[in-house]
């Protein structure tokens, strides 16, 4: 037990209380207690310190609540509209730059969509062999569907394996459809070659023959006759190698008969097959039948 | 005795002991409070600087919260219906001094006074909420409020309450007491989707906010409360009645005086009615917002600023809400329903541009502001009779039936392998003998339509409603000819815009085109036409069914004053669950509904059931004769392979000599009564009527 402890005594009277209560060290913490509360209630100054202090960290602190997430998703939508933006722009670019319907077909995506101008559209058509014209859109229709007056415009949409044409009226409904297939497009005809022999292909069994017994009967068709056979010679001139022997096919499919080219080159065989006017072919056989 | 002396100074001494103990423990509290204080003011600042780090970061300027763009959705004719997302800032002078007087009283009274939290309010709030069990008292000031909206959810905790605190004092310490009040008038929700004060104002008064009268401002000021309980739109009185409470506030704060508050409170201002159906409120809007959405996400739609072209025709869908209304209050009248009552009949109508299938017009329900369910979209319900229309088509497709083959109308049972024999009845529980099948879809007879079904098969029923574009699934079962697949009120509408094209099929939509804020295109819907039916006999099934609008259950169309051409076909469930009207002219199919939502017969005063013809025909009626006013009247148009012939209701014979009647495509159809008993057919080449001999 200490000195201090040992020499403590109560107070023996209210007066010696009151004495005690009201000594320096008690006056003052009751007073400051005071002042500090009061002048809070005043001045508010517990709330412009939090403030301040928290005006001080505010660039170190997070943003999130619901406003900084409405911020976010601005953000995020303006983002997606750009990427949706972009991709439009680049179909866009697409159709402009396009060689050709097949080039147009393997650039745009299932799913993207651009608008062709007329006067491309009739470019990328034109382009096309004469004999292919007729796959996307019968010329007669073409030219009553862009000059007519019916067509405000075209409206090109990827898809798999090909592309679909929409040629829209100003209702924005499509007077004409047109599907075309990657496969058919082929403008260099590459995909018309096939490794191999004529025998290969069962259209063309019983009607083979010898090239200078096919071209010899083509000679003796008339003029306008043998320049209508065939509408394309470009693959075939294309071709490297030897021309053996020619196939005819059994069967015909919107006036056109295909025809087989078989070509020997390093050794290896393969047929160009190729679309020659049925009315003509039917011609054609006759003189190689030595009915003509 | 000397023991027994009393000593004068005992008593002094207990009291003595008595007040040292007293003052003892004042003391041991003061010094213990005092330390109490000085660990929780200890304990506040580290608290303060733990949940600091959390806090959000508070924007600067505040104005930034209104830097959203909207997302416009424009009607056909160009008219903005609703901006998504629109937050129309104002400075605080462009707001009426009467509104951010109510406000204010209402609000938070001492906000000109207070650092971002009132403490006596605080205080007692505390008190009330411990230690009155079952009351909660609020004491958020406008600023806390703002830091809840523009930074916290709903939730309520400690934690919540502590952070919005912490942030208000930093919105106080970093702004102007006029900064942070038009901070929050302008991002306050009033209801019906106007967020801040300047929506709200042309939202519910079609004026600016600094036109506000107080009368005005001092209902908005209540709105905030709760913008659904008091909406003025659906609950006037008790948006009223809380307008009192902020009037009251406003006396008391000193604003106005009491004479000036009783005057005020007996006006009524009206309310902009124009906007009560734009906005969400609008169940067309909501159903292509929720497309919206599924093709592009939330953010986009609302937060994107995108603009969308729809195809609502804003005439005929204010015309399709006006017919709803009064259709569904005749119906009440018709029921014997009181105004007061709270369940009451439903009704939906879809209207579609057969020639591309756009979408017109569309109402989900008889009051958006009672029920947000959209039933022409999202309800299904079984179609009835509503069906036969694609059954007639597949039996004409599938067996060489025609409009003029004879069927018995007789009891039949229809065997159904592996379960019990089907007894369909008539829905007039008679009887009426031969009869051709234009008849039967006329007088919507169950039994024909029953030996029809066995012979063609269900599946081919179903066969025929989905190529037509119904798209809720159907049970391949007989009864599916007579409606007992539910389907929606779009379904129907969808599926008979079809037949009214002649077979030829456009997926309803609704929206045009959409555009992002820079004006590129996003989305554009271009009109497929897809064959689906034949047109020739599609034709012969629209003609069947311009009878049943002229003579059968839907002539009522024909009695309420609509004579354009005009084909649909009613349907009624058997208990009167539902009633349908779905009826098209060549250009515009309506498909409209009624019903309760929960499964209850639509019964009039006498408990008589109302069918399709009493509850759906009247609404179909009004919307077309106003959807039509001044559109040129237009005929279906014949398929070159079509004649007409008249042959006998019940014989199904030439009544005259045959003869093409290709060229005489006008023949007026005989009249009910024709006492000759002979009406006109449409028949295909290679069909021929039975020749009486």
């Amino acid at each position: 037990m200490n000195l201090r402890a040992q020499n403590w005594h109560a107070p023996g009277t209210p007066a010696e209380w009151f004495k005690r209560i009201c000594s320096v060290l008690n006056l003052a913490v009751l007073s400051v207690t005071c002042i500090i509360v009061i002048s809070e209630f005043r001045f508010d100054w517990c709330e412009r310190l939090v403030g301040n202090y928290l005006s001080f960290t505010n660039d170190t602190r997070p943003e999130n609540g619901a406003i900084w997430d409405a911020g976010r998703h601005m953000v995020n939508a303006l983002q997606s509209l750009d990427q949706m933006a972009l991709a439009r722009e680049s179909a866009g670019r697409t159709v402009r730059t396009a060689d050709s319907f097949s080039d147009l077909a393997a650039k745009l995506g299932p799913g993207e969509w651009a608008t062709l101008d007329k006067a491309r559209f009739r470019e990328l058509y034109l382009s096309l062999p004469p004999y292919r014209r007729r796959n996307v859109v019968d010329p007669v229709r073409l030219v009553w569907l862009l000059n007519g007056g019916v067509t405000d415009r075209i409206f090109c949409e990827g898809r798999m394996g090909g592309i679909k044409i929409f040629f829209i009226d100003t209702q924005n409904r499509v007077v004409q459809q047109v599907d075309l297939d990657l496969q058919t497009l082929g403008n260099n005809g590459s995909h018309a070659v096939i490794p191999g022999t004529l025998e290969n292909a069962p259209e063309f069994f019983g009607r083979i023959y010898p090239a200078s017994l096919f071209f010899t009967a083509i000679s003796r068709l008339p003029g306008d006759m043998r320049a209508d056979l065939i509408l394309d010679t470009e693959d075939l001139l294309s071709e490297k190698g030897l021309l053996g022997r020619v196939g005819v096919g059994n069967s015909a499919q919107d006036g056109f008969i295909r025809l087989g080219f078989e070509f020997q080159h390093l050794g290896e065989s393969r047929v160009v097959e190729v679309k020659a006017r049925e009315w003509a072919i039917w011609q054609l056989t006759l003189v190689l039948r030595g009915d003509g | 005795m000397g023991d027994l002396a009393i000593d004068p100074g005992a008593e002094g001494r207990r009291l003595m002991r008595l007040f040292s103990r007293l003052v003892s423990l004042v003391r041991l509290l003061f010094y213990t409070g005092l330390l109490a204080l000085g660990i929780m003011a200890a304990a506040g600042c580290l608290m303060i600087f733990h949940i600091s780090q959390d806090l959000p970061k508070l924007p600067s300027p505040l104005s930034r919260i209104i830097e959203t763009p909207q997302s416009l959705i424009y009607a056909a004719d160009g008219q903005v219906l609703i901006a998504l997302g629109e937050k129309t800032s104002i400075s605080l002078d462009m707001v009426s001094p009467d509104f951010l007087n109510a406000i204010v009283a209402t609000e938070d009274h001492r906000f000109f006074e207070h650092h971002g939290v009132n403490k006596l309010r605080t205080v007692k709030a505390l008190y009330i909420t411990l230690f009155e069990p079952g009351r909660i008292e609020g004491a958020s000031t406008i600023t806390q409020q703002l830091a809840k909206n523009l930074f916290f959810s709903f939730e309520k905790t400690w934690q919540r309450k502590f952070k919005e605190m912490l942030v208000a004092f930093q919105i106080e310490q970093a702004n102007t007491k006029e900064q942070i009040l038009e901070a929050y008038v302008n991002q306050i929700h009033f209801g019906a989707g106007a967020q801040g004060i300047e929506r709200a104002a042309r939202m519910y008064f079609d004026k600016p906010a600094q036109d506000l009268t107080l009368a005005e401002a001092a209902l908005l000021a209540g709105l905030p409360k709760s913008p659904t309980r008091y909406n003025p739109f659906r609950h006037y009185d008790k948006a009223l009645a809380r307008r009192r409470v902020v009037l009251n506030r406003m006396v008391a704060a000193g604003f106005i005086s009491a004479d000036e508050a009783a005057k005020t409170d007996a006006l009524r201002p009206a309310l902009h009615d124009g906007r009560k159906d734009a906005r969400t409120g609008s169940y067309f809007l909501d159903a292509m917002i929720q497309e919206l959405v599924n093709m592009y996400g939330e953010d986009v739609v609302y937060h994107g600023g995108i603009k969308v072209f729809s195809t609502m025709d804003s005439r005929r869908q204010a015309d399709a809400r006006t017919a709803v209304m009064e259709g569904m209050a005749r119906l009440d009248e018709l029921m014997g329903l009181d105004k007061g009552m709270g369940d009451k009949p439903q009704a939906a109508l879809v209207a579609i541009d057969t020639a591309s299938g756009a979408v017109k017009a569309m109402v989900g329900g008889r009051d958006y502001y009672a029920s947000e369910f959209n039933r022409a979209v999202n309800s299904r319900r079984q179609a009835g009779s509503g069906f036969k229309p694609f059954l007639y088509y597949a039996a004409f497709r599938d067996r060489k039936l025609h409009p003029a083959s004879v069927f018995q109308d007789r009891p039949v049972a229809i065997p159904i392998k592996g379960a019990p024999d089907w007894y369909p009845r008539n829905f007039e529980k008679r009887y009426r003998g031969p009869m051709i099948l234009k008849q039967a879809l006329i007088h919507s007879v169950n039994s024909i339509a029953a030996q029809v079904v066995a012979d063609v098969g269900p599946a081919a029923v179903v066969d025929v409603a989905q190529a037509c574009g119904v798209e809720s699934p159907l049970k391949s079962v007989y009864s599916v000819a007579l409606g007992t697949s539910d389907v929606s009120i779009m379904d129907m509408a969808a599926g008979f815009s079809t037949l009214a094209g002649l077979g030829i099929y456009h997926k309803p939509f609704l929206f045009w085109r959409v555009e992002d804020a820079r004006g590129r295109v996003l989305f554009e819907h271009i009109v497929k036409d897809r064959r689906v039916l034949d047109a020739a006999t599609a034709f012969q099934v629209v003609d069947m069914m311009q009878g049943v609008v002229d003579f059968g259950s839907g002539r009522g169309v024909r009695r309420l004053g609509f004579k354009r051409p005009a084909a649909g076909k009613t349907g009624t469930t058997d208990n009167y669950n539902d009633a349908w009207f779905t009826g098209f002219t060549p250009s515009l199919c309506v498909s409209v509904w009624t019903g309760y939502d929960k499964k209850k017969k639509l019964k009039d005063k006498n408990h008589s059931g109302i069918t399709g013809g009493r509850g759906a025909v009247p609404i179909w009626t009004d919307f077309m004769i106003r959807a039509m006013k001044n559109e040129p009247e237009r005929d279906f148009l014949m398929p070159p392979d079509i004649r007409y012939e008249l042959v006998g209701k019940t014989t199904g014979c030439l009544a005259v000599p045959r003869q093409n009647m290709a060229d005489k495509a006008d023949l007026p159809q005989p009249v009910a009564e024709d006492p000759a008993g002979t009406i006109r057919v449409a028949l295909k080449k290679g069909q021929y009527p039975c020749r009486e001999d």
